[in-house]
């Protein structure tokens, strides 16, 4: 490029020495440092339009979400699968009632025999533990005791046909000795492995199995011995004693709770009449969206036939692709008789859901007040809050299904908000794609909040104590090791949560004085609060390292006079230095959470991955659950889609609504710098 | 340490004109230790994940004879590991080249209970080559733009308000997340950027001819490949190299400036001879710490460049150096995460996926150290 040129020109420096040469290097006119300057310039501007082209890119897709979008929810409306989806959400609301019922139901029921469950869970374990260990052996056994019986046969065989081959006899007699021999050894190794098995730890613990005391625990090892070697038929008296007492005990809790099944019972059958009405709308209301598919899809088939017919040499073909061209049909169908058996049914609706409410009411009032074990008195909690939702549910449902009609015009602010605040993203279904954020925004959102929890006050008491206290030798140790952490590659932390971390926390939480713990214990390894204890830790050098430039930034005049007045250290610390740098405090916060949100592998890998707005009537201990996030869903799903389809344009979109989310955090970062500074 | 360092407070009695054991104090200690804690917990955790990677990796990297390295996980490309049994309870454990290979010399040998864990047999070669042709290419486009960016901002354009905006765009676009760039890179360099060819796809945002060729330039992207992997990269470390190689800039007292200027040297000579080559440490730096950066990423490169399995090394398949470019390669971090969470997990999976991770982690890691190190190093050097 020029600059090369304008190199070699540097080469021979002679201006001055001779008056009429021809002036240097020139190039359209423009002199040797103008090259050099424009060249520069180009590149600054390169570098602009790339970065402006980012901004454009994402918005072209992004945006062409939108009027897909609309439409799409257009046709959902047209073919009267929203009013449809009215009577889903309605029995959903009665599943998620009900169910809590039962839950407390079975709680009570099983309060009783709540010891031998325990033990008998632990049993199964233990069980499935030693299995684990040993089932390779025994497959190993099973083939050799086969090969040896197949022997058996076959030398019976050679016996019966001929009494000649006697050679062949002895080698297969030799053969079967070797095996017999083989089964032994693996008798004896197998024997050996569920011995040494049966004395781990880790097979006896796990969710709902109590500590055990060491008389229970020989009990079981003996139990388990018993059934896993040698393979016994029944099971050991032991257990079918606690089998028996745990079925008597539960029978004789239920005895007492004969009304309380009555009830859930109830509740459950009387939901039926919905929920056969509901398939028989869902199949209408498939029927007419096919239609309304077929149509919508009919000019790019018919086109895609002509285009066919254009490129293809052969004038037979040709014909032919056009009269199949010629067949398609574009007729709009009409969608007032597609919706007639839909609306004729709503009087049924209206019909059924007033007597379901009244039912529901009464078998409410039925639940009993007062149970007697923790977990029913929660389940029922949560039961009351879920009939709550699920009167609401009805009314809403039953004024909208009355006033919905088909031919409603969807306002754009309508589809947009769908979107937003959309509670669904289900891609790919049969029924009807939803695209709502809101899922995977509480993702993003719960994960970032619990990392900032976490890594703020560790990463802020790091900074303040190597800024101030610490001497230079841990000064000079402590800050490369911090700042080393933010060069940990994503996806091994990742990794590391996956493989070490999440089992760890899954065994953590399952410590029975860590109970009081919100979540605690977890039943799954991937969770919430793992991705965001890996991103705490992500966090912490950006957040470390700002806040430690904060701190420098003080003037020195500023603590000096602090100590002159006489405060302490720590006082000068926290009511002098910490206070003038809070700007810088904030903006790193700020930054560190522009990081973490934007943050992929480690959630990917780590979250769950389970698209579904957490269930917040657990209070805290929503932080035990899976979830997906914005970032997750787009490295997740990205690759699987077509270009251009609606699908792909609503992941441009969550990157779009990433991109603002980390442009503004950035921007109040500075903002927040800027005005402290002025103060 | 200053208040850990004092001798505790004589006791009362002892000494009567001693002062008194202040409940300040006690507080200040307390306090100060915990904030110590805090900060020698976040090491101990970096120790912990460092030390639980390292003692499962090394020994998959390593071997206790002679040549004390394992060699076949730095020749080979990952493959599938093959585990089985004979009829006589001799256990094998084989890449899947060698087992073909191991049952067709040994036709009679019964094979029974007969396992494949994907990805989880062979070496690590394919990926650290495609890696370190990723984190190339990203490093040379990122550094001929953005050194040539910083240059311009610094030493040619003129203050205002203008440049004051570009900046602030800049900074900011440094903290927009890595897959966000990923996106950006899929919709611009995998499917619009313009290609020289003599048959246009279909997809083409728009087609120009060229003149006296049969060529088009079409705008129908390059697939996804490396050179679309390594732009994308280097977009998206451009504002981080940008702002450092400026701050390095900044950092050249303006008297250097002024005092060649004054000797009569053009801007050129003046930015050649007395600003570059005193900038050039941080710019260094800058990019050592753009390459760490750049090579942990996942991803940018997921859509634009990366593939979880490829039999042939980039050279072998290469027809052209257009066609050596526009490949895809197996990258590190995106091997590391389909050994992770793509694979069903067995106990055989499990070095390759630490074996990965170890070799990963130590060669990001040398990197950072490096950059830190010289950044010590140059800022007690340089000083004026």
């Amino acid at each position: 490029m020029s600059q090369t040129e304008a190199d070699q020109q540097a080469g021979g420096e002679k201006t001055g020495k001779e008056i009429f040469k021809r002036k240097g290097f020139q190039l359209f006119g423009l002199g040797r440092q103008d090259v050099i300057r424009y060249f520069f310039g180009g590149n600054a501007s390169l570098a602009i339009v790339i970065l402006i082209l980012i901004c454009i890119f994402l918005a072209r897709e992004a945006i062409m979400f939108f009027p897909d979008h609309h439409a799409g929810l257009k046709s959902y409306r047209k073919g009267g699968q929203e009013l449809v989806g009215y009577v889903i959400e309605e029995v959903d609301a009665h599943t998620k009632f009900y169910s809590n019922a039962n839950i407390a139901y079975f709680a009570e029921v099983n309060r009783t025999s709540e010891k031998e469950d325990g033990l008998l869970r632990a049993y199964r374990s233990g069980l499935a533990g030693v299995e684990q260990v040993t089932n390779k052996t025994w497959d190993r056994l099973d083939r050799k005791i086969d090969a040896a019986e197949d022997l058996v046969d076959d030398i019976e065989d050679l016996v019966a046909d001929d009494e000649g081959e006697l050679n062949e006899k002895t080698k297969l007699e030799r053969k079967l000795v070797g095996l017999e021999k083989w089964v032994e050894s693996l008798r004896s190794d197998l024997k050996g492995q569920v011995l040494s098995a049966v004395e781990l730890d880790p097979i006896w613990v796990g969710v709902g199995i109590p500590r055990l005391s060491v008389q229970e625990r020989s009990m079981l090892r003996e139990a388990v011995l018993f059934e896993a070697y040698p393979d016994a038929e029944d099971e050991h008296e032991s257990i079918q004693e606690l089998k028996r007492v745990s079925r008597e005990k539960k029978a004789t809790a239920a005895e007492g709770l004969v009304e309380f099944k009555a009830t859930v019972k109830a509740m459950q059958d009387a939901v039926r009449p919905l929920k056969s009405l509901q398939s028989e709308m869902i199949a209408i209301a498939s029927e007419n969206r096919r239609e309304i598919d077929k149509f919508s899809t009919a000019p790019a088939r018919r086109a895609a036939l002509m285009a066919g017919a254009e490129k293809t040499g052969d004038p037979e073909e040709k014909a032919r692709l056009l009269v199949r061209a010629d067949e398609v049909e574009i007729v709009e169908p009409d969608y007032v008789k597609l919706n007639e058996p839909l609306y004729a049914l709503v009087p049924k609706h209206q019909e059924l859901v007033a007597t379901l409410e009244v039912e529901m009411g009464r078998l409410f009032q039925e639940l009993p007040d007062s149970v007697e074990t923790e977990s029913a008195k929660v389940s029922l909690g949560r039961a009351e809050v879920f009939y709550r939702r699920f009167q609401d549910k009805l009314n809403l449902a039953r004024a909208e299904m009355l006033v919905w009609h088909h031919d409603d015009s969807l306002s754009i602010v309508g589809s947009t908000s769908a979107f937003v605040l959309g509670r669904n993203w289900i891609t790919n279904s049969s029924w009807h794609d939803f695209y709502g954020l809101l899922p995977l925004f509480t993702g993003s959102f719960l994960i970032s909040i619990i990392a900032l929890v976490v890594a703020v006050p560790f990463s802020i008491a790091a900074a303040i104590y190597v800024n101030q206290l610490a001497g230079p030798r841990q000064q000079q140790f402590i800050k490369p090791a911090i700042e080393f952490i933010g060069a940990i590659p994503s996806v091994v932390l990742g990794f590391f949560g996956i493989l070490v971390f999440g089992e760890a926390l899954r065994a953590v939480s399952q410590i029975s004085w860590l109970e009081w713990v919100p979540g605690f214990p977890m039943a799954e390894r991937l969770t919430i609060l793992n991705a965001g204890l890996l991103l705490a830790f992500m966090a912490v050098p950006t957040i470390f390292t700002l806040t430690e430039d904060a701190l420098d930034n003080v003037p020195k005049a500023f603590t000096e006079n602090s100590i002159a007045m006489g405060a302490t250290q720590l006082q000068t610390v926290f009511r002098v230095i910490v206070p003038t740098a809070v700007s810088g405090v904030i903006a790193a916060i700020l930054l560190g959470f522009g990081r973490i949100i934007g943050e992929t592998m480690v959630v990917l890998l780590v979250a769950g991955n389970k698209i579904k707005i957490p269930d917040f009537t657990e209070g805290l201990g929503v932080v035990a659950q899976p979830a997906h996030t914005m970032t997750g869903i787009i490295a997740q799903e990205l690759g699987e889609v077509d270009n251009g389809s609606l699908h792909w344009r609503a992941l441009f979109m969550v990157g779009m609504v990433l991109f603002i989310i980390s442009l503004l955090v950035n921007f109040a970062a500075q903002r927040t710098l800027k005005r402290f500074q002025k103060v | 340490m200053p208040n850990e360092a004092k001798n505790p407070p004589p006791e009362q009695g002892e000494n009567p004109f001693a002062a008194k054991a202040h409940s300040l104090k006690r507080r200040d200690k307390t306090v100060s230790i915990l904030l110590g804690v805090a900060t020698y917990f976040i090491l101990v955790c970096t120790a912990y994940i460092f030390l639980d990677i390292a003692l499962k990796g090394i020994p998959v990297v390593f071997q206790t004879e002679a040549p004390f390295v394992n060699v076949e996980f730095f020749t080979k490309s990952p493959e599938t590991l093959m585990t089985f049994e004979t009829e006589e309870g001799d256990f094998f454990k084989m890449n899947f080249s060698d087992y073909s290979q191991f049952k067709r010399d040994n036709p009679e040998v019964n094979i029974v209970d007969e396992h494949s864990h994907a990805y989880s047999g062979g070496g690590i070669f394919g990926p650290l080559v495609g890696t370190a042709l990723l984190t190339a290419i990203c490093i040379v486009v990122a550094l001929a733009v953005g050194l040539t960016t910083a240059i311009f901002l610094n030493e040619y354009a003129t203050k205002g308000r203008f440049m004051d905006t570009v900046r602030l765009a800049i900074m900011n676009l440094a903290g927009v997340p890595s897959i966000v760039f990923g996106l950006f890179g899929l919709g611009l360099f995998c499917m619009v950027a313009p290609v020289i060819t003599d048959t246009p796809m279909d997809r083409a945002l728009f087609t120009v001819p060229i003149i006296f060729t049969d060529n088009y330039l079409s705008f129908e992207g390059w697939g996804t490949c490396m050179l679309a992997g390594g732009f994308t990269l280097a977009v998206m470390i451009l504002p981080v190299v940008i702002t450092a190689c400026e701050e390095s800039l900044k950092a050249i007292p303006m008297g250097f400036r002024e005092a060649s200027l004054a000797l009569g040297a053009t801007k050129w000579q003046t930015i050649k001879k007395s600003v570059l080559p005193y900038a050039f440490p941080g710019m260094l730096t800058a990019s050592i710490l753009g390459i760490t950066r750049v090579a942990g990423e996942t991803a940018p490169i997921m859509f634009t460049a990366a593939l979880a399995h490829k039999d042939e090394l980039p050279w072998e398949s290469a027809g052209s150096i257009g066609g050596f470019f526009s490949q895809s390669v197996q990258a590190m971090p995106y091997h590391i995460y389909t050994v992770a969470a793509r694979i069903p997990q067995s106990e055989y999976t499990k070095p390759m996926q630490y074996g990965s991770v170890f070799v990963f982690m130590v060669v990001v890691m040398s990197f950072a150290a490096l950059s830190i190190f010289l950044r010590i190093r140059y800022r007690k050097k340089l000083k004026w």
